[in-house]
């Protein structure tokens, strides 16, 4: 990492990062690591991103810490805790969830960063704070190209179309016809501007030609609540969060984002070839593990196996589809152009969105 | 299954020593996280998430309950004995609650607290019992204008409480709503009053909001004005049970309490909070000393301190019936479920009916071994204010700071509590009421939210207010209350002229 004009910004981070160690209790740990440091500090002006080089044979000499951007036992959280699990089994050192929630996961991104630089801390993230986040915010004070080390993708989840059991409209075509009927004509929830669900919504709406009419929430609780009192006709939702209630009747699916059908709902159909829609239509969430920039390479590439392996399982799986999420690990680098790709993608629509206002 | 088949079945599931053992750790772990300022239930239950993957879904569920409504119990506590709303929803005990402990009567506040809590929640457990289906519907017909203009009515009902002087009152409320307004804007997304910072963006942290308020402006006070020290060492020795006149003064604001509070905690979103402010301003409003409020009536504290357990109870029925969780402590319970592989949902009654009936009866003896242990324990609640201050304050303060750190893990929220704890204290020396700036705070951004998606969802027609039947009972509940003085004022003036 280069110190460039972002500098001033790096120091402040470093000085954070310090006083949060001497919170935990590690005072005396500070200077013996600094000592150790010396020489990458030396030959790296930013000091923070500077990390011992771990062999792999030594490391983890101590617990992990991995940063989380949602509070515990929330959907992401779950996710974590699944993962980090067999993790800790795995490495013989215990892993700590450390939770900061706020700002759609940006906090749980920046604190990994403030606490950057003992090789150990690390952070599972949802799509938003690496790609839309930079634009949605004033500041989210990281730069996801230079700051963060992509580890792997560790699950996607696709969004699905639902309204109300009781509403006129029946299937994704005449989904499409309601909402063409008029500008506006149909409301739909989602869980914040710029939220997976939003942007999914209009990146829907865009392709079908039609307009809608947005109304933020907070929650999906929200979502379903004003779905189910006949108040807004539909929402984009996590399937996690629409599968209970079309189960109970209450609710119908019209159509899922991804490429195939979803193993929670296989008779759900695809949005992407149907109504008019293009073939390579696809929108999912996704949740990644990723180390902050200047981790150890070797260290990168362990945690990269192991995960990897830990997804593949066919039980934890099955633990992660039950709560919404389909595993999808990968290599450091297919996370990275994951981030690129997705960064432009929907920055068009954000482009679009923040057009129309 | 039949009500009473149901309830029998709960009670035989709850009465199990293992269920029953982790019924009592989580009231008596909720009573001290709520004793405790700042620390609430939403840090004590994220904590206790990861031990509950080691039991039985039921008994996590029914533990965490107890942490919740355990908490309310233990709010109350250090409202009353040190100005120190220990949950923001205990915050309206410490307009009479303090007082009364000033005045001697720390041990029968803490009684009357108790006993009305107690009574609330046994209110709250019959609502839930008997209308729970109708309570998750009225939970779906309530819609953003409904909730818009409730809250307003709510806003303008309890703006005065608390203070002799209205237009402090309402500068109060005022400065909680301008408050309210920083962060991300739902609606629009735009970012309000951040400065850049992050840790701004979800809003003013509420619990630092209270404790600085509150807490730490109460340390400074205290602190430089060694008169109060003294109060403190003599207060609540003079007796600790109340008078027959106390238990009749108590009797009808508690089931009042407990009757609204169970309407209110169904409603996702409001819930307490809301209920214990309505409940303190509909007490003053009828009572015929209304003058007796803020210095140390025991209505002021039996009513809210009934309706905040009462809402505790029922806010359960649309999480339990639905799978909606009200609040982010309850979607933090239906989390720990989820673990279990358990979907929380409208089919979760039907799956699983021991989950429903089984936590219904915990509450039942729940609240019972709350108050066999909190009745006992007012003796030593009241004989920590003879800890010395040089101890008791700086002990606060750690407990202030841990509390609030545990909501995000941000030392942002010290240093926020600390900078909000003085301007608390130069309020209080103006004598402006901090728990109106409270329920300005909380209520602000709900009604402003939920204004501007009925308009957005209208297409921006009023008539929005007046077409929705519930929203259109608020809106003339809400005139009548504001015209009332008005046609008072005009009766006396025409009886002076006759």
């Amino acid at each position: 990492m280069t110190a460039g004009a972002r500098a001033p910004a790096i120091w402040k981070v470093a000085i954070a990062g310090n006083i949060v160690s001497v919170e935990t209790g590690e005072v005396e740990e500070i200077p013996v690591k600094i000592q150790m440091t010396r020489r990458a500090v030396l030959a790296c002006t930013a000091a923070f991103t500077a990390v011992p080089a771990f062999g792999q044979d030594t490391w983890p000499t101590e617990p992990l810490r991995v940063f989380v951007g949602f509070p515990a036992g929330s959907s992401p959280d779950t996710l974590a805790r699944i993962v980090t699990d067999q993790l800790a089994q795995r490495l013989g050192q215990p892993v700590v969830i450390e939770n900061r929630p706020g700002a759609g996961g940006v906090i749980g991104v920046q604190q990994m960063l403030v606490s950057a630089g003992d090789g150990h801390t690390f952070g599972t993230t949802i799509n938003g704070p690496l790609t839309t986040a930079q634009r949605m915010m004033d500041s989210t004070g990281y730069d996801v190209e230079t700051d963060i080390a992509p580890v792997t993708l560790i699950a996607t989840s696709p969004l699905v179309l639902a309204v109300s059991a009781d509403s006129d409209i029946a299937d994704l075509d005449a989904f499409i016809a309601a909402a063409a009927a008029d500008e506006e004509a149909i409301a739909y929830g989602s869980v914040g501007q710029g939220s997976g669900a939003h942007l999914t919504a209009e990146l829907f709406a865009t392709e079908a030609g039609v307009s809608m009419l947005h109304v933020p929430f907070t929650s999906y609780a929200e979502v379903t609540t004003s779905i189910l009192g006949g108040e807004i006709d539909a929402g984009f939702m996590a399937p996690s969060a629409a599968l209970p209630f079309v189960q109970a009747g209450t609710m119908r699916m019209l159509g899922i984002t991804s490429a195939a059908p979803f193993a929670q709902a296989p008779d759900v159909p695809v949005l992407a070839g149907n109504a008019g829609l293009p073939d390579d239509f696809r929108a999912e969430l996704w949740n990644a593990f990723i180390a902050p920039a200047g981790t150890d390479p070797d260290v990168i590439a362990r945690l990269n196996t192991e995960i990897t392996d830990i997804v593949a399982d066919a039980a934890v799986q099955e633990q992660l589809l039950a709560i919404g999420w389909q595993g999808a690990p990968g290599t450091p680098e297919d996370l990275r152009e994951r981030i690129v790709t997705d960064t432009a993608m929907w920055g068009d629509v954000i482009d679009r969105v923040q057009a129309q206002q | 299954m039949t009500t009473w088949e149901g309830l029998l079945f709960g009670i035989g599931f709850v009465t199990q020593p293992e269920v029953l053992v982790y019924c009592f750790l989580g009231v008596v772990l909720g009573t001290f996280v709520g004793v405790l300022p700042g620390i609430g239930a939403m840090a004590a239950i994220s904590l206790l998430l990861p031990i509950t993957y080691y039991v039985t879904p039921e008994a996590a569920l029914i533990m965490l309950a107890g942490v919740y409504y355990g908490a309310q119990y233990g709010g109350a506590v250090s409202s009353i004995l040190l100005r120190l709303p220990g949950t923001p929803q205990s915050a309206v005990t410490t307009l009479d609650g303090y007082p009364m402990a000033q005045n001697g009567r720390a041990g029968v506040a803490l009684f009357t607290a108790m006993v009305s809590s107690f009574t609330g929640s046994v209110i709250g457990i019959v609502v839930l019992v008997l209308l729970a289906g109708w309570l998750s519907r009225a939970a779906t017909a309530f819609g953003a204008a409904d909730y818009a203009a409730m809250m307003i009515l709510g806003l303008v009902a309890a703006s005065t409480i608390g203070t002799a002087r209205p237009a402090k009152g309402f500068a109060m409320v005022t400065l909680g709503l301008l408050l309210g307004c920083v962060g991300t804007d739902v609606n629009s997304g735009a970012q309000r009053f951040t400065f850049g910072q992050t840790e701004l963006l979800d809003g003013i942290n509420l619990v630092a909001l209270a404790m600085g308020m509150f807490g730490v402006a109460e340390v400074i006070a205290n602190v430089r004005n060694p008169a109060r020290q003294g109060v403190m060492e003599k207060i609540g020795l003079k007796r600790l049970m109340p008078r027959r006149d106390d238990l009749r003064r108590m009797a009808l604001p508690t089931l009042r309490g407990g009757a609204l509070g169970s309407f209110f905690g169904a409603l996702p979103g409001t819930g307490s909070t809301l209920s214990s402010f309505l409940s303190y301003s509909m007490e003053r409003r009828i009572a015929r000393q209304p003058e007796r409020f803020g210095t140390g009536a025991v209505e002021g504290v039996a009513g809210p301190e009934a309706a905040n357990n009462s809402a505790a109870i029922t806010a359960f029925a649309p999480t339990l019936t639905l799978g909606i969780p009200g609040d982010p402590i309850m979607a933090l319970m239906l989390g720990a479920l989820v673990i279990h592989g358990i979907q929380p949902g409208p089919m979760m009654l039907e799956a699983r009916p021991e989950m429903f009936w089984g936590l219904v009866a915990s509450f039942g003896i729940g609240n019972l071994l709350l108050l066999v242990l909190n009745l006992p324990l007012i003796g030593i609640w009241v004989a920590m204010l003879r800890i010395p201050f040089n101890y008791l304050y700086p002990a606060i303060l750690v407990f202030l700071c841990l509390g609030v750190y545990s909501v995000r893990g941000l030392t942002f929220d010290i240093v926020a509590v600390a900078g909000i704890g003085l301007a608390g204290y130069l309020l209080a020396l103006a004598r402006f009421s901090p728990a109106l700036l409270l329920l300005g705070f909380v209520l602000g951004p709900l009604i402003e939210t939920n204004l501007r998606r009925a308009f957005l969802i209208s297409r921006g027609d009023p008539m929005v207010f007046l077409e929705r039947p519930i929203a259109a009972g608020f809106v003339i509940a809400t005139v009548a209350l504001l015209l009332l003085p008005l046609w008072q004022a005009w009766r006396r003036r025409a009886r002076a002229s006759d």
